[in-house]
């Protein structure tokens, strides 16, 4: 599975999925208040510091976060413009020891954990009728496409390319999106041939309604 | 609609707002590195054509496996991250612009597609998210609202952009496809 | 399938024979339209052609065979299944390689596609993965397990599709022209991979070359059987047809 997870073997890595989660939950409210620039810089610091555990990698892969550095940028700007240089000190230093922090727990989970971590908070919608066997195949599915679908894109990007000579771009977005729901259709007649959704448990479910769609 | 196609459906929106973000074709440069990126215009489209509840559903999906660590937001991020930046409150009103969009849809059945398509995307995909995000710049980078709002306006071009866009798609999917426009089936 | 049936309170329905496919009185609309009219067909033999021009009903007929398509009047029947009271027992019976296998494979890796059809049965992940690791290893490819598809070549996707459907031992292994993307060699090793099963198998194809060896070559034409035998005796009369068709064609009519 793609997954931004970076394998490892420290205690942060070891520590329950659920425990990370709640910690992260907790720091979160202990940040919130803060009104010194001073406290805010050293969580930011210690944040920094407890990023050792995922190694160089850890922090090569922060960097890719650079995009949240541009609106904090702006966001000081502003806040030098009204004058609040020092509440916009510490706003920015709290959004980056967050960002930071989620960031090492994703780091150091694997998602298969953190789905398991979070199944009991998903285990009411069952009530709704979203088994957890349905999230568990949406999630599949989407894993799947996203790579087929840019491959889609791709493709009718060349073939738009080899026709005229130029870049597609935006013209190709609609032709794009009828492709790719044509193929929703031929995917969801293969998952039906396959049991469906909810498998074969219900096997003597009468008149499932299909309804046949056109090739 | 069975079960099965709902749920493939439902799926691959949640597949293309990633793709969207992923794709260079749909990367918009503006300004310098502000990344404007085609995600919104996924949610547009999830709202607009699956309807309010399976288009929140989509979008849902697609942020809870960004929240659990896939790479799938523009330029390949991820992970809880991404809900404790500044911009999370924008990520927040997706869903409930997706809601809202493909509700405003449903209501306006009489209208042509492609005019209805583009006020719902306009109202849900632009009005609803930054009804969110516009708070939650306050909030969490501690601005006034009228800082936040003024800081909001660069990625207000992109976006007309984008509705523009989920209108003409909605179109061409009422023509090329009209089992697919689900919020009108 | 013991296990399926047994969580069952109430029984499939069920009808005769118990043996082979049995197509009766069949009519199937898509669309608005009539696409097979009053149908009858007794399939027991094991391998079996289904040849015919495009839209003459072949599609739609092996659609019926797994309750994909309910028809609008007549009874489909496997191995003592009926397939329109109850299209998910009829699922089970039949598997399906589709023509495009992106259009298949629903999950992201090698070994959770192949067990999927298991975990459909209600069979725990560790014992499916295990029995989807066995499969692969029978097959020589034991190392494509965590694989993702995306990187797999079009034959090695081909070839997912049809362990995918063959995990489940279904009875009978429809194939709606399955070759159409391969190259020569792969088509010709895919083919002799499916000769060895045990399955009864309907394969429908254009290249009527790959039925060589088949038992029984069914000529559909405007969804009604128009030559029924032997592949030898069908298909010089199937090619004539085409050829004189060929003649005919306008552009409105390709």
């Amino acid at each position: 599975m793609i997954s931004t997870y970076i394998s490892g073997d420290s205690w942060l890595h070891r520590l329950p999925a659920g425990w990370k989660l709640i910690g992260l939950c907790i720091f979160t409210m202990v940040l919130f208040p803060v009104e010194s620039p001073a406290i805010a810089a050293s969580g930011f610091l210690a944040a920094l510091a407890l990023f050792t555990v995922v190694g160089r990698e850890g922090y090569r892969r922060l960097l890719a976060l650079r995009s949240v550095l541009y609106l904090l940028v702006f966001l000081l700007i502003f806040h030098v413009l009204a004058g609040t240089l020092t509440s916009g000190i510490v706003a920015v230093f709290r959004l980056m020891t967050m960002v930071v922090l989620a960031t090492l727990v994703t780091f150091t989970t694997r998602m298969e954990d953190m789905l398991d971590a979070l199944n009991p908070v998903l285990t009411p919608l069952n009530f709704i009728g979203i088994s957890s066997r349905r999230i568990a195949l949406a999630i599949a599915l989407v894993i799947r496409f996203t790579p087929f679908l840019i491959a889609l894109a791709d493709e009718l990007g060349s073939a738009f390319k080899a026709r005229t000579g130029k870049r597609g771009g935006v013209r190709l977005t609609a032709p794009f999106a009828v492709l790719a729901l044509r193929t929703a259709d031929h995917v969801s007649d293969a998952l039906a041939a396959r049991g469906g959704a909810d498998g074969f448990d219900n096997i003597d479910e009468v008149g499932e309604g299909n309804t046949p769609n056109d090739q | 609609m069975t079960n099965d196609r709902m749920l493939v459906y439902v799926s691959f929106y949640a597949a293309l707002i990633a793709a969207l973000g992923l794709f260079p074709l749909f990367n918009i440069p503006f300004l310098g590195g502000v990344p404007i990126t085609a995600q919104t215009l996924g949610v547009m489209l999830a709202g607009v054509m699956l309807g309010p509840v399976r288009g929140a559903v989509a979008v849902v999906l697609f942020l809870f496996l960004v929240a659990i660590g896939a790479p799938l937001l523009a330029g390949g991020r991820g992970g809880l991250g991404i809900f404790a930046g500044p911009s999370a409150g924008f990520l927040i009103g997706w869903p409930v612009g997706a809601f809202i969009a493909g509700g405003l849809m449903r209501q306006m059945k009489e209208r042509s597609v492609i005019v209805s398509a583009g006020v719902s995307a306009a109202i849900g995909g632009i009005g609803v998210v930054y009804l969110f995000g516009i708070p939650g710049l306050m909030l969490l980078a501690d601005l006034s609202f009228g800082q936040a709002a003024f800081g909001s306006l660069v990625y207000i071009p992109g976006d007309l952009i984008k509705v523009a866009l989920t209108a003409v798609i909605a179109q061409s999917v009422a023509r090329g496809l009209p089992s697919a426009l689900v919020s009108r089936v | 399938m013991p296990y399926l049936l047994s969580k069952n309170s109430n029984p499939t329905p069920s009808c005769e024979p118990r043996e082979g496919v049995c197509v009766s009185n069949v009519s199937i609309a898509r669309g608005g339209r009539i696409v097979i009219e009053n149908l009858s067909l007794s399939l027991v033999e094991k391998r079996i052609a289904l040849v015919g021009l495009n839209g003459s009903g072949k599609s739609t007929l092996v659609r019926a065979l797994n309750g994909l398509i309910s028809p609008i009047k007549g009874k489909v029947c496997i191995h003592g299944v009926d397939a329109v009271k109850s299209p998910k027992a009829a699922a089970r019976m039949v598997g399906f390689v589709f023509q495009n296998p992106d259009h298949q494979i629903i999950f992201p890796t090698v070994a959770e596609d192949i067990a999927f059809g298991l975990r459909q049965a209600g069979i725990s992940k560790s014992t499916t993965r295990a029995q989807a690791k066995a499969l692969l290893r029978e097959y020589d490819c034991e190392e494509w397990a965590d694989r993702p598809i995306s990187e797999l070549s079009e034959g090695q996707k081909h070839l997912v599709c049809i362990l995918s459907v063959l995990i489940m031992e279904p009875e009978v292994l429809v194939l709606d022209e399955p070759f159409s993307s391969l190259d020569i060699a792969v088509r010709t090793n895919l083919l002799s991979r499916l000769k060895h099963l045990r399955q009864q198998i309907i394969l429908i194809n254009h290249d009527l070359d790959v039925f060589d060896s088949f038992d029984r070559m069914i000529w559909l034409k405007d969804g009604r059987v128009e030559a029924d035998g032997l592949p030898e005796s069908i298909t010089p009369l199937y090619r004539k047809h085409a050829m004189e068709v060929a003649g005919r064609l306008t552009p409105e009519s390709l």
